[in-house]
């Protein structure tokens, strides 16, 4: 047949012209300066940045709703975003992002490359923009995103295919893109950039493949790269000494910063948390502390030059990351910080010159080893001889995983998703070969025997104030507001507001799926939302082996006290 | 009680796998030919696919391209039957209606380096055998790379 007697079918158009979508949203975010997010919670009626502000305490001084109202709380709009096509993990696809605020716009991040702009009043979608990303990307630990960054007209994201872009905050449309991470070396990328200054700021997964872990600072206008820091030092570099000096093992040692770091302007440090080192369970082929894995590392924020290193767990055997945040606050009026680790026990370090100022056990479970009150770390339970299973607590996910606490300077109390959970590694010796998961064991985590709470601290003495306990490990981030409520949601479902002085149960919602996010909260017209990502998947066989075949999702879930 | 079948029956399901209705309802994915999209001097990367009379296969339905970038590529619907493409691409994945005996166009910018899936979401047109690949080659630029010397690969 002649081709001129084809129908003409025309040229392939965004889906996006056939779904409604303007594509175009209000001008608010070229406004957003280095000004505004050094005092964003000033601001209370944005969420500016990844925790709401520099310091990573997750509080807003929103107090609208509040202990006396917040029975009355209920859905004031949802945006549903599923999912089309055949995209990578597709078992694992999960709602893991921390929504942003500027004036009534909404930048919202999903799995597989999604970015939505939305109006934070109605939910209504402004524009979209999707990322293709591989089907084949490495990912360990499922299809995730956990936000976006905004400032000066741009959203920055990073993709699962280890890129940091810069959109246009009112079109949607990519302004400039640069690769960050090897795919073939098995890096990709999940983290919520930050922004300092005039400079994105991005970290790389990939720490149970046996990466070079690194943190990169990129020109918020250009796209031009400023500084990389790898956290595994190479011969001759500082920290080098804690690696076999012989050996290949410092080219594999892991110490991803796959989760947003926090910031003191003061003092021009960032404070990022690291991953494991790799292989994560046989410590045998790295002898040593392995610097700088599972550490904070305080970072000139100009430079990226290390300034110093605190390591929550040397030599880790058993998966400990410390990449969660580090969270800023005075005690004493000393400048401290405060990190509730993966091993069980909280931090509170001076954050001048990360001296330890004390650290305590917060969850019952801990048999993995022992910190006493110096600071000295005594392993007693971990994988060392080949084939020989070793039960230990807390598991590879944590005593608290990256999800993140909150802490409330009105009641001077921290509130942390507490997971009680066990897992036994059998060491299983194999050689490294790029791109391929090198963990150097089997491992099966706990699916029964599990609790979890939401625990209040008081940093003054490392003591609970209050618990409110849950039979299931507790797996999203914690919220603090001004109203004194602690919000919090469960790998169940429901989303839960406490009472933050006494962990009275106060009010909850049945949001249909689990929950594994960072919501935030603001407010439009003088009106107050909670904004909860929900939607259970990621690696639930390693954080909530129990909860595996649990219902999941993919909803935005905005709350609100009905209008008068 | 065991039993294997016989070497000419398992060619048989083996053949069966790559057509319509045959082993099993549809044609199971991932068993097409290999089409290399061609570099044109505008830097633009071309490749035609078609879609087969009533085989629901695209052809070829595995699309390699030498790099990432732009492509453009042609598609065809010579089958009996309407059917559509949803095409990966960064921004936003692409669209496009082909009623039976149509030809229409997509512009397509993927990075790579892996492989990208797009099908028609007509029917199960996805599912019967109309979901195709698109490979992209090469590696991730050199100021990307890890600062370590070459690593052993699989």
């Amino acid at each position: 047949m002649a081709v001129e007697d084809y129908v003409d079918a025309g040229v392939a158009v965004g889906q996006a012209n056939l779904g409604e979508v303007p594509g175009k949203a209000p001008a608010v975010a070229k406004d957003v300066t280095y000004e505004r997010l050094l005092n964003a919670r000033s601001e209370p009626q944005n969420w500016l940045t990844y925790y709401g502000a520099y310091d990573g305490q997750r509080y807003s001084p929103l107090d609208q709703i509040n202990t006396e109202n917040v029975k009355r709380l209920a859905p004031a709009w949802v945006f549903q975003a599923g999912s089309v096509g055949m995209h990578a993990g597709p078992s694992t696809y999960s709602f893991e992002a921390a929504p942003i605020i500027v004036d009534g716009v909404m930048y919202l991040t999903g799995w597989d490359g999604w970015v939505w702009a939305i109006d934070a009043k109605n939910g209504d979608e402004l524009w979209r923009y999707k990322h293709a990303v591989p089907y084949d990307v490495s990912l360990c630990c499922g299809n995730v995103n956990r936000g976006a960054a905004v400032a000066q007209g741009k959203v920055f994201v990073a993709t699962l295919n280890a890129h940091v872009m810069a959109l246009d905050a009112e079109t949607g449309h990519a302004v400039w893109d640069q690769v960050y991470g090897d795919v073939r070396a098995g890096e990709s990328a999940t983290v919520a950039p930050l922004v300092i200054k005039d400079m994105v700021i991005v970290g790389s997964s990939g720490g149970e493949f046996g990466v070079r872990g690194h943190l990169d600072a990129f020109d918020i206008e250009t796209g031009e790269r400023r500084w990389r820091t790898y956290m595994i030092p190479k011969p001759g570099e500082a920290g080098f000494e804690t690696w076999p000096q012989d050996g290949e093992a410092w080219q594999r040692g892991g110490g991803n910063c796959w989760i947003t770091g926090t910031f003191d302007p003061e003092l021009n440090l960032l404070y990022i948390g690291t991953g494991n080192p790799c292989p994560d369970f046989d410590g045998e082929v790295r002898e040593g502390d392995n610097l700088y894995t599972d550490c904070v590392v305080a970072l000139d924020a100009d430079s990226g030059e290390i300034q110093w290193h605190y390591q929550y767990t040397p030599h880790d055997l058993w998966d400990y990351d410390s990449t969660m945040e580090n969270i800023l606050f005075e005690l004493d009026g000393r400048k401290v910080l405060a990190h509730f680790d993966k091993n069980g026990y909280f931090f509170v370090l001076d954050r001048t010159n990360g001296e330890l100022v004390s650290v305590t056990p917060f969850v019952d479970r801990i048999d993995w080893g022992e910190i006493d009150a110096n600071g000295k770390v005594t392993p007693k339970r971990y994988p060392e001889k080949e084939g020989e299973p070793v039960h230990f607590y807390p598991g590879p996910a944590g005593a608290k995983e990256w999800t993140h606490a909150a802490y409330s300077p009105k009641t001077g109390l921290f509130y942390v998703p507490v997971q009680d959970v066990g897992a036994t590694a059998t060491r299983r010796r194999r050689e490294f070969k790029e791109s391929i998961p090198y963990w150097g064991a089997g491992v099966q985590v706990d699916a029964e025997d599990h609790a979890g709470s939401i625990s209040a601290f008081d940093p003054a003495t490392g003591g609970e104030t209050w618990r409110w306990k849950r039979g299931l490990p507790m797996c999203a981030s914690v919220l603090a507001t001004a109203g004194d409520l602690v919000f919090a949601g469960e790998p169940t479902g429901e989303y839960n507001a406490l009472d933050a002085r006494t962990g009275e149960h106060l009010w909850k919602f049945q949001c249909g799926s689990g929950h594994h996010s960072s919501p935030t909260t603001y407010s439009v017209d003088g009106r107050q939302y909670i904004a909860v990502p929900t939607g259970w998947g990621a690696w639930a066989e390693g954080f909530l082996p129990g909860m595996l075949g649990a219902r999941q999702g993919a909803s935005l879930v905005v709350f609100a006290l009905p209008e008068e | 009680m065991s039993q294997t079948l016989s070497q000419s029956d398992q060619d048989s399901v083996a053949e069966g796998l790559a057509k319509q209705n045959g082993s099993t309802l549809g044609r199971l994915l991932g068993r097409g030919s290999i089409g290399h999209a061609e570099s044109g001097s505008d830097g633009k990367m071309r490749a035609k696919v078609r879609i087969e009379p009533d085989e629901l296969v695209w052809e070829p339905s595995i699309i390699v391209m030498p790099h990432g970038g732009d492509l453009e590529l042609e598609l065809t619907n010579d089958d009996l039957n309407t059917h559509c493409a949803v095409l990966p691409s960064n921004g936003d994945s692409q669209f496009i209606w082909l009623v039976n005996h149509s030809r229409g166009v997509a512009h397509l910018d993927l990075d790579g380096p892996g492989y990208y899936w797009f099908g028609s979401r007509s029917g199960n047109d996805e599912g019967r055998g109309l979901t195709g690949a698109i490979v992209v080659l090469g590696d991730t630029p050199e100021e990307a790379r890890l600062d370590r010397p070459a690593q052993p690969r699989p």
